[in-house]
């Protein structure tokens, strides 16, 4: 029968060819790793991202993120009243709100797994040929491992225990468990000192923003404070310190050296974060730059005019009328994210007011003109006001660290295209007072505070004086809006006692309780680590 | 009846005339119609002994010799056989009854057709609606299919989405297969004009679908466009006009509400509240229109007041002996209820089919579709959070940047359409050429190549203009360019034989190749020196920038299918399909998918045959495989992603790459096993009938995006896991209630039910606990549907003066139930409350009277047993000049129980849930036919008139637009068109 032989010939068709080329996928647009492991290039690439990333911190979310360091500390709280961004500890701060998982999972899927790609796939002898040279090859990696410490610091200061990422996950896995924050440290530790060996001590113009050494032993100096490993911190520092590539800046320079203005000022001046600016303790700095594809980030811009000025465009002039108008050079649009306390406005500089030159007008503005000119007060001084939503949202003193020029001329953004230095030695100089203080060395360490002390033409502070507390406070005066402070809190376990004393608003220092010298670990990650219960932080 | 016209005369004398002798042959003529009066054209009239036949013309209209002796036979597809003895006056006016019978319709099942009886599979032929104005496939099949959930949001030329049975995949497709004139078709269906559609077939167990195997896990649609029907060239005219209204308008705060929504705020926050200074706690602008008492609606100010649709179709068809054709052209512009939401569509299709030889048919069906979207909508977050005391313009007339002073947090709605132009075109050329061979040397044998290319492409073109009073520069345009090229062939031999009394066999056998191919070029550029070339000159821009992409699926299928029919009564269906395709791994290119369905008509069973009452009983039952590979390319692999930083000041741009998703050297496909067993009836000659089907579903190694814990560097991995559940059953029953003497009352009901449940997931038990792992990361639980919502269980508001209020709480803000009892708050009282996405119910009634050319539809559309979570119900930034839902918060005078304060935080990150059941009076619908006496004057053949309203009330406890399509975020609150329409049909 003819049908019969067709089926048969059908069947014989059915279960043919199993090899067929035509199935084998190749990506037609999409890299994959094969073709960027293998050369310079694509190593270069890849760290690249580990820069767009870290600054993501920023610049990849509105108000919150990067913002969260600095609400609800010693310094800082919410200048806007009905946000409640860390304004209830006990509401604000829970497992499963976003506050516990924004900058736990923006760690652990950008930054960490990132650097560990770049760490494994190099190291591998297979892949020997991108590289000219051994050096190149462990600077390549030295760059990753320092971002890799960089992100486990930030993880172990505020969760304290953490789950140590150390390799470039290809399967799921669900049985995660935490290790002691002091492991953590302790690999953060070896991280950097493989950096510190490997890293370039400068870059050229054109690559600056990449990490040179100075940023990983800078960073090694707080890990081994972390680790109670004093001598080496200060070792560490002392790497920074008498390198001799930096110098604290004691004269005016910059773009607007012959302007009104002071050596500190000039620091903050747009266009004068770069070491070929003229600043020589920048050590480490994001990048923005208007007009270029990938100068901005997620969102476009440095945000910190957006997150630290006061909501200016909502005050109103007595009689009713807008008093300010955004101008792309001098007033941008903050949104009073974060406003001080009076503990930072006034407290901090009772002692030397009128000669510590971080409290000059240059540098913390507290007197305000009206600017808009359909206002009838235009060019008056604000007079006082007492109602919160005036003072609290609407103006109050603020640093002006954080100015810049609008975001390619777009006032209503709140952005600027200025750098942002994250590392600067005066940190260093912190740090290694810190070391010293914590060693018992009460005399070195009032010695270093005092060398930044006098570059701010403040008194010097006797060795007696110098506590823990007193270096926080002088962390305050020189890194307020540079250091991210509730990082630094926790990891001293300090934040819960300074929020108490010197929050400014009852409901804070009311709410803020022991548990949260650490962060809850996110119900998120909790659940999804089914395997193995993810101890929660005490407390929580 | 009299009849004064004979338009049309087919007489066909097939043999024998000659015999008789010319006297005794008489010449005859006469009508035949329904007992509604209307014509039956085509209907046959044959003489019984003299093997004489004619058939009858548009009007009914016959005439034919015949012997005087003879007896005539009146047929009629649908209707009972009559038969007459010859008068000899030589006028013979007949009237035939239908008889609702289905078991003569021919059913397309795919690879070929068959008589509805014979069908072994659960098919549903889908009525396509021809009496209400639509212009989607997907808006006339709303509600009317058992088992199917037809979904739609009423917005112009936006696909509905469509799911049969349930949803099997978690995070792979769960649309079905969409097959047009046999092709598969990875367009969209709003591409297809209804008006061409000849049939819609769904095909919904394994049995039915197997035979497109990896592709047909989620159901199989098949389309199958018209065709030439009568040698008389048939014309038709369609068109309507409607009218759309907002359905319903989301409540926002009034202007009064507003005020005390900032007095309630203000209260909240310890602030001063009184209500003579409200103008003082108000932005400078709105303080001005409050106290001049000015508001502004943005229903009156975002919407189109000509919101409705304009349409007219076109089609000619007709047949000659070797050629059969069907021309159409459609245009249709819609217009929805936000501004500038507007779909223009054009569609042509020619079908044309030739016989060349007694052995060789070739033919074509082709379609082109232009669908023209442009038009800049207002941004509906503005939309809902406009101020009711905005300003909305300046007194130049164009629009503020910002609605109310110093708030930035909504822009104004109107703004993106003042500053804003763009063009967005979708074409879309599919077509299919085939030829099919009868073989010579063998009956019941033929071969037939189907060689069918699919161009698509997209041209979406932006421009923004200057904005005059910002300093910066904001011109920017930009091009993108998408293209997709699919294409298929398919070899098809088949093999249809009754080899004796007994026995009859048909087999296919199938042998495929297809691809998909897109890719898609973009180019953007801003700070532009001038606005006035809007996106033609794209070097004007100073950043430029460019991307592209591309991606290609390959895939290869063999299939066999063999239906054996035994004594008439017993059949049988086996299939076999062997899928390849490039999405999976390495390992798993290729899957087996085999299924096997038995039937057995019992009433052809002699001891039921025949009986009086019963037309039809048939029993179903198949099982078999099915798969699912509705996944993108390249999703195995892992691949690396790129962003961008600039080193240095002044600095160029470095490239950056990072790895952007977890490679899964094992993914495969995705299997449902589907168990199903139906019944078909026909009773009282077909005045009830209907289908009751049960099934049972396993969908094995499902495709998912399964969560991480983000410890692992990644948020999610494709992934196959576990097994999921789906059973349910369907009704669909069919009646004629009454039938009087031109009056019929029809209804149509169809039900069903489908329980949807997770049986594995990984197969661990890693806590040791004894029982198979819960995912609660993915909110995943063995034994709850897929669509599970897991939350914290809302126990009311803390009011003022209970004793318990939590530390950091207050009154208004929202009680959660201790659900394990342990006295506090934790991560273990959250539970299971409730099953979003997919209704436990659904179900449609359609009743529809005919009283002599009238015809009164009414359709009653309802899913029920579904809840949603309804995130604008929570805090929103309630002390901005915004407006929102009024949702009816707590304060200490309204102690709501069901609504937290303004300013409640929500410590344990719940969501707030609402029922998403609705009962909706869908469609009504009033269409008369026009006496053929009119008609004939102006030599129309027919002409109807049509009055249709659509979703004319919903019945729901819903907040949102709309439950049916159940968007919960404010930018996809389009309102649901209440839409009126009147339409014309006409055809000579």
């Amino acid at each position: 029968m003819k049908s019969y032989i067709i089926i048969c010939i059908g069947c014989l068709l059915l279960f043919s060819c199993n090899k067929d080329a035509f199935l084998k996928e190749k990506p037609l647009s999409n890299l994959s790793p094969e073709n960027v492991l293998t050369d310079f290039t694509g190593y270069e690439n890849l760290i690249t991202s580990l820069h767009y990333y870290t600054r993501d911190e920023l610049t990849g979310d509105d108000v919150y993120r990067y913002f969260d360091m600095f609400t609800g500390t010693d310094l800082c709280t919410t200048g806007q009243l009905a946000v409640t961004q860390f304004v209830n500890y006990e509401t604000y701060l829970t497992p499963a709100t976003a506050a516990a998982s924004r900058t736990y999972n923006w760690c652990y899927t950008s930054i960490l797994p990132y650097a560990n790609l770049i760490i494994e796939e190099a190291s591998k002898p297979e892949n020997a040929s991108a590289f000219a040279s051994e050096a190149q090859k462990n600077a390549v990696i030295a760059e990753a491992k320092f971002f890799r410490a960089y992100g486990h610091n930030i993880l172990a200061n505020l969760y304290g225990d953490i789950c140590i990422m150390d390799r470039f996950y290809k399967e799921p896995k669900t049985d995660f468990v935490r290790s002691p924050r002091k492991d953590a440290y302790k690999l953060i530790a070896e991280d950097l000192e493989f950096a510190s060996k490997w890293l370039p001590v400068t870059v050229a113009k054109n690559k600056e923003g990449r990490i040179v050494k100075g940023a990983a032993d800078h960073l090694l100096a707080e890990a081994y404070i972390s680790l109670g490993e004093y001598d080496k911190a200060i070792e560490a520092a002392n790497r920074v310190i008498n390198s001799g590539t930096y110098r604290l800046m004691t004269e005016r320079f910059g773009v607007d050296k012959s302007k009104p203005g002071d050596v500190f000022s000039d620091l903050f001046i747009q266009g004068n974060q770069n070491r070929s600016t003229g600043n020589m303790e920048s050590i480490w700095v994001w990048q923005f730059e208007e007009f270029t594809p990938g100068g901005g980030g997620s969102l476009n811009g440095n945000h910190q005019p957006r997150g630290w000025m006061p909501f200016m465009v909502q005050f109103t002039d007595p009689a009713g009328k807008l008093g300010f108008s955004l101008n792309k050079d001098t007033l941008l649009r903050g949104v009073a994210v974060m406003r001080p306390n009076p503990y930072f406005l006034y407290d901090l500089w009772l002692s030397d007011w009128d000669n510590d030159i971080r409290n000059s007008k240059y540098n913390l503005k507290r007197e305000f003109w009206y600017n808009n000119p359909a206002s009838a007060y235009f060019g008056k001084k604000v007079e006082a006001r007492t109602t919160p939503l005036d003072t609290m949202q609407r103006l109050y003193p603020y640093v002006r660290k954080v100015e810049g020029k609008a975001w390619q001329s777009d006032v209503n953004n709140g952005r600027s295209g200025k750098d942002m230095i994250i590392y600067r030695l005066a940190e260093t100089y912190l740090l290694r007072a810190e070391a010293y203080l914590r060693k018992g060395d009460k005399a070195n360490a009032a010695a270093s505070i005092n060398v930044v002390r006098e570059r701010a033409q403040a008194k010097p502070v006797l060795p007696a004086d110098v506590t823990l507390d007193y270096i926080l406070d002088e962390r305050g005066r020189e890194l307020m809006a540079e250091e991210p402070r509730k990082r630094t809190l926790c990891r001293m376990g300090m934040l819960v006692e300074r929020v108490k004393k010197y929050n400014m608003k009852p409901e804070t220092r009311n709410s803020v309780a022991e548990k949260h010298n650490l962060y809850p670990i996110p119900q998120g990650a909790i659940d999804a680590n089914f395997s193995v219960k993810l101890e929660q932080n005490p407390g929580y | 009846m009299k009849k004064t016209y004979l338009l049309m005369l087919l007489v066909l004398i097939l043999n024998g005339a000659g015999a008789y002798a010319q006297t005794d042959v008489i010449p005859l003529k006469g009508t035949v119609t329904n007992h509604l009066g209307e014509a039956l054209s085509r209907a046959t009239v044959t003489a019984k002994e003299a093997a004489v036949s004619a058939v009858a013309d548009n009007n009914g209209s016959y005439s034919i010799s015949v012997p005087r002796t003879d007896t005539l036979i009146f047929s009629a597809a649908g209707y009972q056989e009559k038969r007459l003895p010859v008068i000899t006056s030589g006028v013979m006016d007949v009237t035939l009854l239908p008889v609702d019978t289905k078991l003569d319709e021919v059913v397309v099942i795919g690879y070929g057709k068959q008589s509805r009886k014979f069908v072994t599979g659960a098919v549903t032929k889908a009525e396509i609606v021809k009496d209400i104005p639509n212009t989607s496939i997907t808006q006339s099949l709303r509600g009317r299919v058992a088992g199917v959930q037809f979904t739609d949001n009423g917005r112009p030329g936006q696909n509905g989405t469509i799911l049969i049975r349930g949803p099997r995949s978690l995070s792979a497709g769960n649309n079905p297969l969409i097959v047009v004139d046999g092709i598969i078709y990875n367009g969209i269906l709003s591409d297809v004009n209804p008006n061409d559609i000849e049939s819609l077939e769904i095909l919904k167990d394994a049995s039915a679908s197997a035979i497109y195997g990896s592709r047909a896990a989620n159901g199989v649609i098949l389309i199958t466009s018209r065709k030439g029907v009568s040698e008389k060239p048939a014309i038709n005219v369609n068109t309507f006009t409607s009218t759309s209204s907002p359905g319903y308008k989301v409540k926002l705060l009034s202007p009064e509400r507003y005020v005390q929504k900032i007095l309630d705020a203000r209260r909240e926050l310890g602030q001063e509240a009184d209500p003579e200074k409200v103008a003082s706690y108000m932005a400078p602008n709105e303080a001005e229109n409050y106290l001049a008492g000015r508001t502004v609606d943005p229903y009156d100010v975002a919407t189109q007041k000509d919101a409705g649709i304009r349409s007219i179709d076109i089609n000619m068809a007709g047949k000659t002996q070797r050629t059969n054709y069907f021309i159409s052209a459609s245009f249709a512009d819609e217009k929805g209820i936000i501004l500038n939401d507007r779909q223009k569509r054009t569609t042509f299709r020619i079908n044309l089919e030739n016989k060349i030889t007694n052995w060789l048919t070739a033919g074509t069906n082709t379609m082109y579709g232009r669908r023209d979207f442009s038009g800049i909508l207002p941004n509906l977050d503005f939309f809902y959070q406009l101020s009711p005391y905005a300003t909305i313009y300046k007194e130049d007339g164009s629009p503020r940047q910002f609605v109310v002073d110093g708030e930035n947090v909504a822009g104004n709605p109107m703004y993106n359409p003042y500053f804003r132009s763009n063009q967005q075109v979708q074409n879309n050329l599919f077509a299919n050429f085939y030829a099919m061979l009868q073989a010579p040397f063998l009956k019941g044998l033929s071969y037939r190549i189907n060689a069918s290319p699919n161009v698509r492409w997209i041209n979406s073109y932006n421009a923004v203009r200057q904005d005059t009073s910002l300093a910066n520069n904001t011109k920017s345009a930009s091009k993108s360019l998408t293209n997709y090229y699919d294409w298929m062939i398919e070899n098809i031999l088949n093999y249809n034989k009754q080899i004796n009394a007994a026995n009859h066999i048909d087999v296919t056998l199938l042998y495929s190749r297809n691809s998909q191919f897109s890719e898609a070029t973009g180019a953007n550029a801003s700070l532009m020196s001038t606005d006035v070339l809007g996106w033609n000159n794209l070097g004007l821009g100073e950043t430029q920038t460019v991307s592209s992409s591309a991606a290609r699926i390959q895939g290869v299928s063999y299939m066999g299918r063999l239906n054996y029919r035994l004594l008439g009564r017993y059949l049988a269906t086996f299939t076999i399909r062997r899928d390849g395709s490039s999405v999976f791994s390495e390992n798993h290119k290729y899957a087996t998918l085999p299924s096997a369905a038995l039937s057995w008509i019992v009433s052809e069973e002699r001891f039921i045959k025949n009986s009086p009452f019963v037309n039809l009983l048939k029993l179903r039952a198949s099982y078999g495989a099915v798969g699912n590979q509705a996944i993108s390319a390249y999703q195995s692999l892992s691949r690396i992603g790129t962003q961008r930083y600039v080193f240095g000041d002044g600095g160029t741009t470095s490239l950056a790459y990072y790895p952007s998703n977890m490679a899964n050297s094992n993914l495969k496909w995705e299997t449902t096993y589907s168990t199903n067993i139906g019944l078909d009836f026909e009773v009282l000659k077909g005045r009830i009938g209907g289908t009751v089907e049960y099934y049972y579903m396993k969908t094995k190694d499902l495709l998912v995006t399964r969560d991480l814990p983000r410890m692992t560097g990644f948020t999610s991995v494709w992934t196959n896991l576990g097994q999921v559940d789906n059973s349910g059953i369907e009704i669909t029953l069919n009646t004629t209630n009454i039938r009087a003497k031109n009056f019929e009352w029809r209804s149509s009901f169809t039900f069903s039910s489908n329980k949807n449940r997770i049986v594995h997931l990984y197969g661990s038990d890693t806590n040791g606990d004894g029982k198979e792992d819960d995912d609660i990361g993915n909110k995943w639980f063995i034994g709850q549907p897929i669509y599970a919502y897991f939350d914290y269980v809302f126990d009311g508001i803390y009011q003022e003066g209970d004793t318990d209020i939590p530390a950091g709480y207050k009154p208004g803000y929202v009680r959660i139930k201790d659900v394990n009892g342990d006295g506090s708050i934790t991560a273990d009282d959250r539970t299971i409350i409730g099953q979003g996405q997919q209704p436990k119910v659904r179900w449609g009634l359609l009743n529809e009277f005919t009283y002599k050319g009238l015809t009164l539809s009414v359709f009653l559309n309802a899913m029920q047993g579904w809840i949603s979570d309804f995130g604008l119900i929570g805090r929103g930034p309630v002390e901005r000049s915004l407006n929102f839902i009024d949702y009816g918060w707590w304060t200490p005078e309204n102690k709501s129980q069901t609504r937290p304060s303004l300013f409640h935080e929500n410590k344990y990150g719940h969501n707030y849930y609402l029922s998403r059941d609705f009962v909706r009076i869908q469609d009504v619908a009033l269409a008369y036919n026009f006496p053929k006496a009119i008609l004939d004057r102006f030599k129309i053949s027919n002409m109807k008139l049509i009055v249709a309203g659509k979703n004319l009330h919903t019945f729901t406890k819903w907040i949102g637009a709309d439950p049916e399509s159940g968007e919960t975020a404010r930018t996809s609150l389009y309102p649901m068109p209440r839409t009126v329409s009147v339409g014309l049909n006409l055809g000579f």
